[in-house]
């Protein structure tokens, strides 16, 4: 299973929706998230900074919360979105 | 490049490429004078305050309610994003936004201090339940 993190913001609303999913998921699968949070510490935000390049152009240009990425193969989600595209997502990083 | 002018006529200070022609609130035409960002800091030093929540509240309401978009009914999420903004404006500078991250470009980063141009962003434009990235603004319903 290769490395998945989530760029999360503490007082983000849709990371407070995804946050349960996310816990969901990693209880159904053999699949873990490194949950980084770029607001409220510098280290993580200038790791998601340094994906810059690879990140925003697929999330309208922004570096938005959250984001779901695999450093690996730079594949990357990001914002809110269903359960299963959740998961379809993360089971296809192998 | 954004520079300072004031009316020569009622002080006021105006922070921008082009000054404007007409003045907003003495209404005199070619009043603006450019001058220096040293003098513009000492113009507004004696007044410069921070905003409470309260305060921004009532600011974003009144800054809605003249355009198609309003401040988010649902008062627990507007909180948590009035914690969030108030969070940067304290560690960062800035109230910026809660659901991006700053690049670091200062130029780059002032498209993201809250109220951000929403309006064309792929969650609002043409969207009838259009929303801001946050959703502390949404549409207004006809
Ligand atoms: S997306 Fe919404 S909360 Fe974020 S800066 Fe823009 S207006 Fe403010
Ligand atoms: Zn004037």
């Amino acid at each position: 299973m290769s490395r998945l993190i989530m760029f999360h913001a503490r007082e983000c609303p849709h990371c407070r929706v995804m946050m349960p999913l996310v816990d969901q998921l990693e209880k159904e699968q053999k699949i873990r998230f490194e949950k980084l949070e770029i607001w409220h510490d510098e280290k993580n935000a200038d790791l998601m900074r340094s994906y810059r390049p690879v990140i925003a152009p697929k999330c309208g240009g922004q570096l938005r919360t959250p984001t779901f990425f695999n450093p690996e193969t730079s594949a990357v989600l990001c914002g809110e979105v269903p359960y299963d595209k959740l998961k379809e997502w993360a089971l296809s990083q192998g | 490049m954004k520079k300072f002018y004031r009316c020569f006529v009622c002080g006021d200070i105006h922070y921008g490429v082009k000054p404007p022609e007409v003045c907003p609130t003495c209404l005199v035409k070619n009043a603006y004078v450019e001058i220096s960002s040293a003098e513009a800091e000492r113009t507004m030093e004696p007044v410069m305050t921070t905003m409470t929540r309260d305060e921004f509240r009532r600011v974003i309401e009144r800054f809605a309610e003249k355009n198609e978009f309003q401040v988010n009914p649902d008062t627990a999420k507007v909180e948590m994003l009035f914690d969030g903004i108030f969070a940067n404006e304290q560690n960062h500078g800035f109230k910026y936004c809660p659901c991006r991250l700053r690049t670091k470009d200062f130029n780059e980063d002032l498209k993201l201090v809250c109220p951000c141009h929403f309006i064309v962003h792929e969650t609002y434009k043409g969207k009838t339940d259009g929303e801001c990235w946050c959703g502390l603004f949404v549409r207004r319903k006809k």
